[in-house]
């Protein structure tokens, strides 16, 4: 069915979409996740989908109640696709309840973990340690330049996939699923994330040694001996590949890793190997 | 900290939180410690203090994800009581990192309690839904933030109010020795940050190099973060493109 026949207006989409952003996992639960915010989406375009009939508005939210659970921001594409779906079958299309909740249910996992990894695993990691880096000093500039970037890219990139969803409807998820251009772009991003990591974790992290070898006039600095052969943070980059063999290879805890990493700060200290 | 900044900084806490109404706006942006220390140094009149606490914190929290919205840790405790507390007390960073420890746990445990109390407004939606209430059913979500409100507002407010005193007190009987080996502790602490986002990017081990190499540029060559940035962008597409020109076969 064309897209002229949606019943949906751009002010509903924009409506739908605006909603979708802010209250996505405001009822978050264990239940059915998202699903009381998909619920209420669909509420608020209801007029337009069905209007003067209470009956369809009522099944049109009722079919919603099932589980749901995407990355809501670059996964918005799904409750786009959704709601493309539920125009056309508001208009007449040969489209049943079920069709819809079935799409729904197979796209929501796979947008999950394409969201979380671009948002949570390389947008946010890289626009925060570009963010640290100017601000060593609490120059304001850092934080500004987080949340600026990140809602001057996530906006419009929710948006354009929301809306896409809508007029693609299952296409959309077929186009973006498929093809190897995601995982290129990802890899690219990874370098970049890999760098800029290697970058900030030498200037907020600090081993310092603090071993001294006095014999008579003479003294000796482990600290200073490393820093004149090459640079003062070699021992933050063997401990940096101590803790990636245990918490990446040996898989360790975070709360494992963190007792073990006391225990180097305690016994360091008291046997003056690590400094302040 | 007076009543006023105790109310703005648990207000500010309640809506960057995880579940609060104010989604992309809320916990992904202003939410994250490093964004929170800003907010924080508003309220209480040190700007730069603040920063330079959230940006502490951000550093172990920068590999933290919670995959399909389930949280190992949460930051929102952890920055709005760690950095008004520490700032009150005028304490150094090796304190808010600390005391954000803990509190991110106290923090996740609240995250818990919300999503289960929640169920309850879910099954009034359906209640509502069911009969012909459509409009209290769409609204669900939103009244439904009363238990985040009473989970975040109140802590956050009440312990910054009542704690600062105390924290300040606390800190002035603390030993030098503990000082100290907070101070190493927090400078190895970020490297868990650090490390689970390696988890996260390395597909392949080689790919450490750029760690190390981003590491070199600023430890050895002492380069700011944006050149840092822009060869990284080349190195970046460098790699885009001969990882294409690979799969068309031309290569290797």
């Amino acid at each position: 069915m064309s897209e002229q026949n949606k019943r949906i207006s751009k002010r509903g989409l924009v409506k739908a979409y605006i909603d979708w952003v802010f209250c996505s996992i405001c009822l978050m639960n264990f239940e059915r996740m998202m699903a009381p915010s998909l619920v209420r989406m669909v509420g608020r375009v209801r007029e337009e989908l069905y209007p003067g009939d209470p009956e369809g508005q009522k099944e049109l939210m009722e079919r919603h109640e099932v589980f749901f659970n995407t990355e809501p921001y670059f996964g918005a594409v799904v409750p786009g696709i959704v709601l493309g779906m539920e125009a056309e079958k508001a208009a007449g299309g040969d489209i049943s309840g079920e069709l819809i909740n079935n799409i729904k249910t197979a796209l929501m996992g796979p947008f999950a973990g394409i969201g979380d990894s671009l948002l949570m695993g390389m947008l946010q990691p890289i626009l925060l340690s570009i963010a640290l880096g100017l601000c060593a000093n609490g120059e304001i500039i850092g934080p500004l330049f987080y949340v600026v970037a990140l809602l001057g890219i996530m906006f419009p990139c929710s948006w354009l996939l929301f809306q896409y969803g809508y007029k693609a409807g299952t296409n959309a998820a077929h186009h973006i699923l498929a093809g190897g251009l995601k995982d290129r772009i990802t890899q690219a991003a990874g370098v970049v994330g890999l760098v800029v990591v290697g970058a900030i974790t030498a200037s907020y992290t600090s081993v310092n040694l603090g071993l001294v070898y006095q014999q008579g006039e003479m003294q000796l600095s482990l600290a200073d001996s490393i820093s004149s052969m090459m640079m003062p943070k070699l021992p933050v980059l063997l401990m940096a590949f101590l803790s990636y063999y245990l918490m990446v290879i040996r898989k360790w805890s975070v709360q494992k890793m963190m007792i073990l990493l006391l225990a180097v700060s305690v016994l360091g200290y008291f046997t003056t190997v690590l400094a302040v | 900290m007076t009543l006023l900044q105790a109310i703005l900084i648990g207000l500010v806490g309640w809506l960057t939180s995880m579940y609060a109404p104010t989604g992309l706006v809320g916990s992904n942006s202003f939410g994250k410690p490093l964004a929170a220390g800003m907010l924080i140094g508003i309220i209480l009149g040190d700007v730069t203090t603040g920063i330079i606490l959230g940006a502490a914190i951000q550093a172990l929290y920068i590999g933290v994800v919670a995959p399909g919205g389930t949280l190992p840790a949460d930051v929102n405790y952890a920055s709005f009581i760690s950095i008004p507390l520490a700032m009150s007390a005028g304490a150094g960073p090796e304190y808010a990192l600390t005391l954000a420890v803990p509190l991110s746990m106290l923090g996740a445990a609240a995250t818990y309690a919300v999503v289960t109390l929640n169920l309850y407004f879910v099954h009034q939606q359906d209640a509502m839904i069911a009969q012909g209430k459509l409009s209290l059913a769409e609204k669900m979500p939103l009244l439904g933030q009363i238990n985040n409100f009473i989970f975040r507002f109140f802590p956050i407010m009440l312990i910054n109010y009542l704690g600062s005193g105390f924290a300040a007190k606390l800190l002035a009987i603390i030993p030098a020795q503990v000082t100290d080996i907070l101070k190493i502790f927090a400078g190895m602490l970020p490297l868990i940050g650090f490390m689970l986002l390696l988890k996260m990017i390395v597909k392949r081990r080689f790919e450490l190099v750029f760690f190390v190499f981003g590491f070199v540029l600023v430890a050895a060559a002492e380069m700011q973060i944006i050149p840092v940035v822009v060869i990284a962008a080349v190195l970046a597409y460098l790699d885009f493109k001969y990882s294409g020109d690979r799969k068309e076969g031309s290569a290797i």
